[in-house]
């Protein structure tokens, strides 16, 4: 009976080995990321995710990445940068992944940046801007968004032509949002702009109703919010309930995304935002990206999607050029590369910082994002000012 | 200084007010069960989100209103919290506390990835009654004072019903003491379906009003059972009145925290008023805590 009982264990050990779901040959490479899919980042984590796995798709139906098949391996991280880092500690150690691609948010990016860091271990991080990210000495993140703290420049640019002198600034309590707020102070400062209103929240974060009930005694003309989705959304929506006007609402991270306008219908209207990409721009295979992906998920790709997408491309071209998934020899190439690819151009500076790629920023228009600056690029006018609550 | 201008005062304390009023019918329906049964419900705001996602579906698949919705959603979960508490909740009460803790965090958790299965983890709103009007120089929200006096009138209703009915007098009582309860003649199982099912209708109410006000997700409810937990232990556990009475002072004091100082202050007070008062009065602002 014991005997029995010992070889039903091993062949039960033998089939779970054949079955499991980890069906690593040998010749494949292994890109690992985690990104939110649940929690506050989750809907911006998830469209990184989708757009790195259409690159996955690509390079291998192209015939792989140096002769060999392409395997992403992915976890949630909840939008936590602890566990953020835990995860990234183990796609190193564990799952002793080839490559990395980096999380959604600075805030994550942070702290799986440093687990990348203590592996000396080249990560190409998509959706993370804070600049912080980079002050820090690391030789191992290479970044791929325009920098966080010129998000607004043109906004407060376009404030300041239009004679507009108070602004009022909300953010986050977290990375990326600090760094445009501090981007915003600064621009501010240089433009001759006042900053009458300042104040920073959680990211849990869902009323601001009697935040708003003080920046109204301000009575700003510009409002700016260091913001990621859900907050921007609240915050227009309470916004609206509290006849909070002025003549400029931009926010960081929200008016980006589809879901902006889903989620406030006619309320989103005049709003603008900071993109870091937008599929009407002139770039090589952005247009065809953007078809392939609406077929595949049935939506337009949004700049979250555009960064996945981008990222895989970043790192396919670093690692032909290294010819190789040398750690070393992966992180010098990244170093060096200047590419332009369906995302925008990408060179970093010695830090790992993006310096190439230049921002864009959209409006709601009918109920349509479009890009309105800069002005070489833009799909439609700014429309200025914003339209008072009453008047709509 | 502008924020101490009355109306600047005024709109922080009607804003505070409306915003506690969906707390206490929150926080009453989990200080209910606790007391007839010391059961601290963990999926408690599930349930409330239950009643947020059903009143979602309502309205994009048939276009329902949340004020229609309402009135199937309340009847629907009171059925559900009934046959619930006979089915899981009955089995752990008057054990262990561990025991009904474990067995309802379990239930939260089976919930949190149900919703997670089938409404991803994307925010969801329900887009009616948005905007305000004017009172003279103050706006008021029209989701807000829409949730706030639906939510004011079932709390007090639900207190009426326990205090002038039949049924709610034989729920006193077994909240008093079971055992003489049963003694005098009363179902104490009965009554304890009946206890649970109204537990989870009012938090299917307050679900469906928050769908008004909030964005939510499968996984909103840790901030909204954490904020109750603190209102029963600063009312008094198991006293319904205590929570109607912790709900409106969190709501207004988390308004006033946020006008002064700021909005990440306003998430700290629920906790600050909580030490606060255990300093003051350990057994929250209308006593019991007997377990």
């Amino acid at each position: 009976m014991k005997r029995r009982l010992s070889l039903f264990a091993l062949l039960s050990v033998v089939l779970a080995i054949i079955v499991s779901p980890v069906v690593t040959h040998a010749k494949d490479i292994v890109v690992g990321t985690s990104v939110a899919l649940t929690g506050k980042y989750a809907r911006t984590g998830q469209e990184q995710l989708q757009g790195f796995q259409m690159w996955v798709d690509e390079v291998n139906a192209r015939g792989g990445l140096l002769g060999q098949q392409v395997k992403l391996v992915h976890y949630d991280d909840e939008s936590k940068p602890e566990t953020g880092a835990k995860l990234y500690e183990k796609l190193i150690t564990d799952d002793k992944v080839d490559l990395l691609i980096g999380p959604y948010s600075s805030d994550v990016t942070m702290a799986a940046s440093t687990v990348a860091e203590k592996h000396n271990f080249p990560m190409v991080s998509s959706g993370a801007s804070a600049s912080e990210i980079w002050e820090r000495g690391y030789k191992n993140t290479f970044g791929l968004y325009t920098l966080a703290e010129l998000y607004m420049d043109e906004i407060i640019e376009l404030g300041k032509a239009k004679g507009l002198r108070k602004i009022a600034l909300i953010y986050e309590n977290t990375a990326f949002p600090r760094a445009v707020a501090s981007g915003v102070k600064t621009k501010a400062k240089q433009l001759g702009l006042d900053v009458v209103f300042e104040e920073e929240y959680g990211k849990a974060s869902t009323d601001f109703s009697a935040m708003i009930i003080k920046i109204k005694a301000k009575k700003p003309d510009i409002v700016i919010g260091g913001s990621y989705l859900p907050d921007s959304v609240a915050f227009m929506r309470q916004a609206k309930e509290n006849r909070l006007y002025a003549k400029i609402f931009a926010f960081a991270v929200g008016p980006g995304l589809p879901d902006f306008g889903q989620n406030l219908g006619l309320d989103a209207e005049g709003v603008m935002g900071n993109t870091q990409w937008e599929p009407t721009l002139k770039l090589p295979g952005a247009k065809e990206f953007s078809e392939k992906y609406k077929a595949k998920y049935g939506h337009e790709p949004g700049y979250h999607a555009g960064g996945g997408y981008g990222a895989g491309y970043v790192l396919e071209a670093a690692v032909k050029k290294a010819s190789s998934t040398d750690r070393d020899k992966v992180r010098a190439s990244l170093a060096s590369l200047d590419i332009v690819t369906a995302f925008g151009r990408y060179k970093v500076d010695a830090t790992g910082k993006q310096i190439g790629k230049p921002g864009y920023w959209v409006q709601w228009l009918s109920g349509e994002r479009h890009v309105v600056l800069p002005a070489e690029v833009a799909t439609a006018k700014v429309a200025y000012p914003f339209k008072d609550w009453g008047k709509r | 200084m502008e924020l101490l201008e009355p109306d600047i005062l005024l709109q922080l304390l009607i804003g505070g007010l409306l915003a506690g009023m969906l707390y206490a019918l929150l926080a009453c329906g989990l200080n209910l069960v606790f007391g007839v049964m010391r059961v601290i419900n963990l999926a408690h705001a599930e349930l409330m989100l239950v009643g947020a996602f059903g009143a979602y579906v309502l309205f994009t698949i048939f276009g329902l209103h949340p004020l229609v919705s309402l009135l199937l959603i309340v009847p629907v979960l009171f059925i559900a919290g009934y046959y619930l508490q006979s089915v899981l909740i009955e089995r752990v009460v008057e054990r262990p506390m561990l025991t009904s803790l474990l067995a309802t965090y379990g239930l939260s958790i089976i919930l949190i990835n149900v919703g997670l299965l089938l409404f991803s983890a994307d925010f969801k709103s329900v887009p009616v009654l948005q905007g305000s009007f004017l009172i003279g120089e103050l706006t008021v929200s029209k989701p807000r004072v829409t949730a706030g006096v639906i939510s004011l009138l079932l709390t007090v209703g639900v207190y009426l019903f326990l205090e002038r009915s039949h049924l709610g007098k034989a729920i006193r009582a077994v909240s008093e003491h079971a055992q003489v309860a049963a003694i005098c003649g009363i179902d104490v199982r009965k009554i304890r379906m009946l206890t649970f099912g109204m537990a989870a209708a009012m938090a299917g109410a307050a679900g469906v009003m928050l769908s008004v006000i909030y964005s939510f997700w499968p996984g909103s409810g840790i901030d909204f059972i954490q904020k109750c937990f603190a209102i029963i232990i600063i009312g008094g556990m198991g006293n319904f009145l205590g929570a109607l009475y912790g709900g409106i002072l969190l709501g207004v004091v988390e308004a006033f925290v946020g006008g002064f100082a700021s909005t990440q202050w306003a998430e700290a007070v629920a906790y600050l008023l909580l030490v606060t008062v255990l300093l003051i009065r350990p057994t929250g602002l209308k006593g019991v805590a007997r377990a």
